[in-house]
């Protein structure tokens, strides 16, 4: 399932001709690049996850967020109560991503889709 | 279609919709990784997706996520202290064989003992003794009355240290010590410590006379249960419980009788103090028992373990509050060793008393005397902090006498200027805070002290000019002067001197520490040592106008003016603390020349850095001393004027080293009754001899035999080098 959604974002992503911010850079990249400054939610191996501001990535897809807070559940066993606490600025490295979310609205997000 | 299986994707979310992280209202989560993981695909190498305000620089600065240096968050046992309370971790009673309850209460009580000992030895407290999960939940060992009283009174005892600690101010570079946010430091009732302390205490005596009793009548009679259940080690656990429970009301007696005002807790203080070791001791004895009582191989040093026993202590994990307190560092510590633990505290014991049988001198002299002799054993920060609350409450030495009179009694003036107006005027009042400021600094460990008193140097001399300017203002154009106005002349005239030779003081202090901190290099002693004796020469100078002026003032009064200069002069002898000053100007000026003769002659291995030159260690070590002109017109150029034209064959002509030994044993008898003082002439004299013989050796044998070497060992005195000669 996630295979697919990722092949259809690239698809639709290609599929859009125009490109404001630079030619050479290809659709996906353009697309991220419209992520910068939102609201993003990464979960990461240890069953944490941290929400702020999507600052950078690089191409290994190593991500940084300012401002963010961390989320950790008080139990192993879910549901659990969670805490949280402010961490300010933070490097997720990709290799202990398991996900990553941009928050959007309805509307916004089958916009996203209808690209 | 290619749009509904995307929808499916992201409305369908895996994680974060079962988690109550909220979105916002009227927003989803729309799964975003695909997309990066595209744009990554398709980035050059070394490119970056970021916006204007993105500083690569900034961004170094990032928290790394998983790296166990820096993410205190990471999951490693448990989610949380109720997590791993449920999972058993910190079980209450510990456990229901009533034996291997009494062990694991003891291997807790020793292993909080090593966590207590790591803390103080600089460690934050969330990871030392709050990684013990029954602290971190006072109520749940309610049920447990020794395993309660005893975490009771450690949350006390750590509160204590804390304020004590973080009143003195003496933590500058130990500042994870005072910092408890997010621990449960104050147990309900955790005050009354003392009682249920003595209660729990009460009970295993009783336990323990019943089980010395020969008969069972006893035990019928009082109607008591036995500690455990194995007979045969009755008395030893008993035993081994006593001494722990003991040693813990002892120390919270010596904390609070230390902190009691002016002093006064001090006597009493003492006899906790012994009560302490010799609890401690038996503790250290008991260790045997513990050991062999228990069948379980130990694996690995028991010179590592944490424990008297050797086990693993149960309801400990350090990594549990990391999150909870952010100033923790993520980074796991090594806990001391059980041994080191009890050697700790025997160390902080033995401190803490020479601090309690200090005799609360009012003479500043002998104040400085005894925190430079107490700061040689060094000592940690809790028995430093403890010193400096002594020595300075509300800004009276000991809480008692006002630092005025202490400066008076200092610059030895009489008794009844002590309340004379001057000491309202603002300069006297900035010399007062200047020497508390001193006191609480000699206290701290010894670089920052270094670097403090580097400091503050500049601002006893402004605190000199201020005070000269304002003793010109009132008395500079009066020819004839009122008795009144002739007692403040001689206030501003005494405190004068007195000021020059404190920051002399102060100067040659700040000098000597460095030798303490290994800041020196070989290369550098000869312009240390120059500069060392530069400003002896100065503090000599100033002490010994201080005996003049205050014994002058004396004599004059009913002589005649002519007369009385030449009587000066008859009379005079050269004070003791001054000779004093002498011997150890000769050593410096000595060391000196043979230091530059050898330079000068190529006898020493040259290794000249190829980072700096000599000028520019010479402005880095006393850069400080420069600007506060002490002394005056000492620079560089002057260094290498009058060390330049050192060489050996002249340097015999005038033999310093022999000129120290014999002040040294000319001014031992002035000193008869004072040990210490005897001792450090004994060394300086024994650096002399030494120096004295090397500098024949090398003079002689040097210019002829290339192949002997020269070299410096602070074998006899810690700051004064002894020459070593050997032919290689």
């Amino acid at each position: 399932m996630e295979q697919e959604a990722a092949e259809t974002l690239v698809q639709a992503a290609s599929s859009d001709g125009s490109n404001p911010k630079g030619p050479d850079e290809s659709e996906a990249v353009n697309r991220a690049r419209k992520l910068l400054f939102r609201r993003v939610l990464v979960g990461i191996r240890d069953g944490r996850f941290f929400l702020g501001n999507f600052h950078c990535i690089d191409k290994q897809g190593n991500i940084i967020l300012q401002d963010a807070v961390e989320y950790r559940s008080t139990r192993r066993s879910s549901p659990s109560p969670m805490e949280q606490r402010f961490l300010g600025l933070i490097l997720i490295p990709s290799s202990c991503r398991v996900s990553c979310h941009v928050g959007c609205s309805v509307e916004e997000q089958l916009s996203l889709l209808s690209f | 279609m290619a749009g509904t299986s995307a929808q499916e994707a992201t409305v369908d979310l895996p994680l974060p919709e079962r988690t109550p992280i909220p979105s916002g209202d009227h927003t989803v989560w729309a799964d975003v990784s695909p997309l990066l993981d595209a744009a990554c695909k398709d980035l050059q190498d070394g490119m970056l997706i970021h916006g204007d305000n993105f500083n690569l620089f900034a961004a170094m600065s990032a928290l790394e996520i998983m790296d166990p240096k820096m993410d205190s968050g990471m999951i490693c046992k448990y989610y949380s202290v109720d997590e791993a309370i449920e999972n058993g971790a910190a079980p209450v009673p510990i456990s229901f064989d009533k034996t291997i309850d009494v062990q694991c209460t003891i291997d807790i009580m020793d292993h909080l003992l090593a966590c207590e000992a790591t803390w103080h030895k600089g460690h934050s407290l969330a990871q030392t003794v709050f990684s013990c999960i029954y602290l971190l939940r006072p109520d749940r060992t309610s049920s447990h009355p020794l395993l309660h009283s005893y975490c009771r009174v450690i949350r006390a005892t750590c509160k204590t240290v804390i304020s004590v600690v973080s009143d003195a101010r003496t933590h500058e570079e130990e500042d994870l010590f005072i910092m408890t946010y997010g621990l449960p430091l104050n147990g309900d009732g955790d005050e009354k410590c003392l009682s249920m302390l003595n209660a729990v205490e009460e009970t295993i005596s009783r336990q323990l006379r019943a089980c010395k009793a020969p008969s069972s009548k006893t035990r019928v009679l009082e109607d008591l249960v036995p500690l455990q259940n194995n007979v045969e080690f009755e008395e030893s656990y008993c035993k081994a419980l006593l001494c722990r429970l003991r040693f813990r009301k002892h120390f919270y007696h010596v904390l609070t009788s230390m902190r009691r005002p002016q002093g006064r807790g001090l006597e009493l203080a003492r006899k906790h103090i012994a009560s302490c070791i010799s609890e401690l001791k038996c503790i250290l004895n008991s260790s045997e028992f513990l050991r062999s009582s228990t069948l379980v191989t130990h694996e690995g040093n028991i010179e590592d373990k944490t424990t008297a026993s050797g086990h693993q202590p149960i309801g400990f994990d350090a990594s549990l509050n990391c999150r909870l307190s952010a100033p923790t560092p993520p980074r796991a510590i090594k806990i001391l060793s059980w041994k080191k633990a009890v050697e700790y505290f025997m160390k902080l014991l033995q401190d803490l008393d020479v601090i309690c049988s200090y005799p609360l001198d009012p003479s500043l002299e002998s104040v400085l005397h005894f925190v430079v002799k107490f700061q040689k054993s060094q000592p940690d920060l809790v028995a430093r902090a403890h010193l400096q609350r002594l020595l300075v409450q509300d800004g009276k030495l000991y809480g008692r006498d006002p630092v005025f009179a202490v400066i008076t009694r200092a610059a030895a003036l009489p008794d009844n200027t002590r309340n004379h107006d001057i000491q309202k005027k603002e300069s006297i009042v900035q010399l007062g805070q200047l020497v508390i400021n001193l006191l609480k600094i000699l206290c701290t460990n010894g670089a920052w002290q270094r670097r403090k008193l580097g400091k503050i140097l500049q601002d006893w001399r402004v605190v000199y000019v201020q005070l000269e300017m304002a003793f010109r203002k009132e008395f500079g154009e009066k020819a004839n002067i009122s008795n009144d106005e002739n007692v403040g002349m001689k206030l501003f005239q005494h405190i004068l001197v007195w000021v020059e030779e404190q920051t002399y003081w102060i100067a040659f202090r700040f000098l000597i520490l460095g030798f303490e901190l290994e800041l020196y290099s070989e290369s550098e002693y000869c312009m240390v040592y120059w500069y060392i004796y530069v400003v002896l020469i100065k503090l000599a100078e100033k002490t010994n106008l201080k005996t003049v002026v205050s014994s002058g003032s004396g004599k004059r009064r009913g002589k005649k003016k002519r007369d009385s200069v030449k009587d000066v002069a008859r009379d005079y002898q050269i004070p003791p603390s001054v000779l004093f000053l002498q011997c150890q100007i000769c050593l410096a000026e000595g060391l000196t020349m043979m230091l530059a003769a050898l330079r000068n002659d190529c006898m020493m291995a040259q290794n000249p850095s190829p980072f700096n030159t000599e000028h520019e260690r010479f402005i880095q070590h006393f850069e400080l001393l420069q600007k506060a002109c002490i002394p005056d017109h000492v620079s560089f150029p002057l260094f290498m004027e009058s060390t330049t034209h050192a060489h050996l064959s002249n340097l015999v002509m005038y033999d310093y080293f022999k000129d120290a030994q014999r002040i040294a044993k000319e001014v031992k008898s002035s000193f008869s009754n004072d040990p210490e003082k005897l001792a450090e002439l004994r060394r300086l004299e024994q650096v002399a001899e030494h120096n004295s013989i090397a500098l024949n050796v090398i003079s002689r044998a040097g210019a002829l035999d290339p192949s002997l070497k020269v070299s410096f060992e602070f074998n006899h005195h810690p700051c004064f080098a002894t020459a070593v000669v050997k032919r290689c």
